[in-house]
């Protein structure tokens, strides 16, 4: 990738930024979701995503950044997570955020392992390797969900299809810092 | 108090915020009175207790993540343990679920109110709401299990029992992480000691206008007497552990007119 400390910094600080938002996300539709089991499958993973936002944080501050920095993404894409946080259903929101975005956010961190030194940013490799660990276990209980739940019906079959495309098409994620002057820190 | 942005209702002339989203199959009510509950450890009474404290539970998890959602701009730490509270709140209320449906019972099965939430979401700030979910009703949860997992088992139901002592582990972490938290905020800025006694002196005006009253009787016809509106047996040993001050110990003993749990009562310790 041969990026500068900077742009590593930013990078991370961006995943981070994302972490946060989805653990708001799930946090906001658990008191909207009227099913017990919706709700805390929504709720044990707010837990799996502020320990991703805590690991990234750690390492921002390893790269001359302050500890627990998040970078705002570029605007394109801070759209989609809003888009994917706007559902109102359940099955939207469990299909939008699972089947939807997450298979997208792991290509980046993928993409990211295989394009950095693993050498010299394994800080960061490892801790990206620990996320894409749990998204596979989030992803299965996901897979577990309907077999839970039958009776619940994704109304908009497109929904899931449509947030992975709009995902997809938001190739340039990371917003240059000095661009963006609403980064947020501590978040 | 405030609650601009949120849907209220009103209960007996007091505001609280609007009830959260439940599954039709439940019948929400507002008050003691319209809830079923009884004295005993029959088999409907266990069901009941698992029932109320499954909700009881899922009110845990949405105040915790409401508070997540609400003030982004609180400390990282602090928000970490909302959010591990969030999933921990999660477990409990799919565990009693379970054991409810193990025990032949099932969802909407008896009357659920959401006075928690109705009363916490009022609050327009932090340390308010932390000092009345996490201080108060979960302050209150350790008493109440601490006696509780003892009436599962002297009743013959280790299962449950040893379910409750997992819970209880759990609520004291959440009562001392407000409790450290509250106490640096307040040293920090004595202002915020301010809303903490607002935020309390809130609660002990809803409660009662709320509370039960001897004589008045809840919907199965089981009357209120002044021994059922006494607090739960104080808990002294975890809510030391929650990191309660001694003069805040001796204080709710006081009040639970000094009836405590014995920690050498508290078997598997």
């Amino acid at each position: 990738m041969g990026e500068t400390i900077r742009q590593k910094a930013d990078r991370v600080g961006t995943f981070r930024f994302i972490s946060v938002h989805l653990m708001e996300t799930l946090a906001r539709w658990i008191p909207t979701t009227p099913e017990l089991e919706a709700k805390v499958f929504f709720g044990r993973q707010v837990w799996d995503f502020a320990q991703h936002a805590d690991w990234l944080g750690r390492r921002t501050g390893e790269l001359r950044s302050p500890m627990q920095w998040s970078l705002q993404p570029a605007d394109g894409y801070l759209k989609v997570l809003e888009a994917m946080a706007s559902a109102t259903g359940t099955m939207e929101r469990l299909t939008g955020f699972h089947d939807g975005l997450l298979p997208d956010l792991a290509a980046r961190y993928r993409s990211y392992i295989s394009s950095t030194d693993p050498l010299n940013d394994e800080p960061t490799v490892r801790i990206l390797e620990r996320i894409l660990f749990d998204f596979q276990r989030l992803q299965a209980d996901r897979a577990a969900f309907p077999a839970v739940r039958p009776d619940l019906i994704l109304t908009d079959t497109a929904w899931p299809g449509r947030i992975a495309t709009l995902s997809g098409a938001e190739t340039d994620y990371v917003s240059s810092r000095a661009a963006v002057r609403t980064a947020v820190t501590t978040a | 108090m405030s609650a601009a942005a949120e849907m209220t209702k009103t209960v007996r002339g007091v505001v609280l915020v609007a009830d959260p989203a439940r599954e039709p199959c439940f019948t929400v009510v507002q008050t003691d009175d319209e809830m079923q509950d009884w004295p005993d450890m029959s088999e409907i009474s266990r069901r009941e207790r698992l029932h109320r404290h499954m909700n009881n539970e899922t009110g845990a998890i949405e105040i915790a993540a409401r508070c997540l959602v609400d003030y982004p701009e609180a400390s990282w730490d602090l928000r970490m343990s909302l959010a591990r509270q969030v999933a921990d709140e999660s477990r409990h209320a799919m565990l009693l679920y379970r054991r409810l449906t193990d025990l032949k019972g099932f969802k909407g099965e008896f009357p659920i109110a959401n006075l928690e939430w109705g009363v916490t979401l009022m609050l327009d700030n932090l340390p308010g709401r932390l000092a009345v979910q996490n201080r108060t009703f979960e302050a209150g949860l350790i008493d109440i299990l601490g006696t509780m997992r003892n009436r599962w088992r002297e009743a013959g139901d280790n299962e449950t029992a040893e379910l409750l002592e997992g819970i209880l582990a759990d609520e004291v972490t959440h009562v001392r992480f407000a409790n450290r938290w509250i106490k640096r905020i307040t040293e920090e800025e004595p202002r915020n000691l301010l809303q903490v006694a607002k935020a309390v002196r809130y609660l002990g005006q809803v409660l009662e206008r709320l509370a039960p009253r001897v004589g008045e009787t809840n919907a199965l016809g089981v009357a209120w007497s002044e021994e059922r509106r006494l607090p739960p047996a104080v808990n002294v040993e975890d809510r030391r552990a929650a990191e309660f001050t001694e003069e805040e110990v001796a204080e709710v003993l006081r009040q639970a007119g000094f009836r405590s749990i014995l920690p050498s009562t508290a078997p598997g310790q």
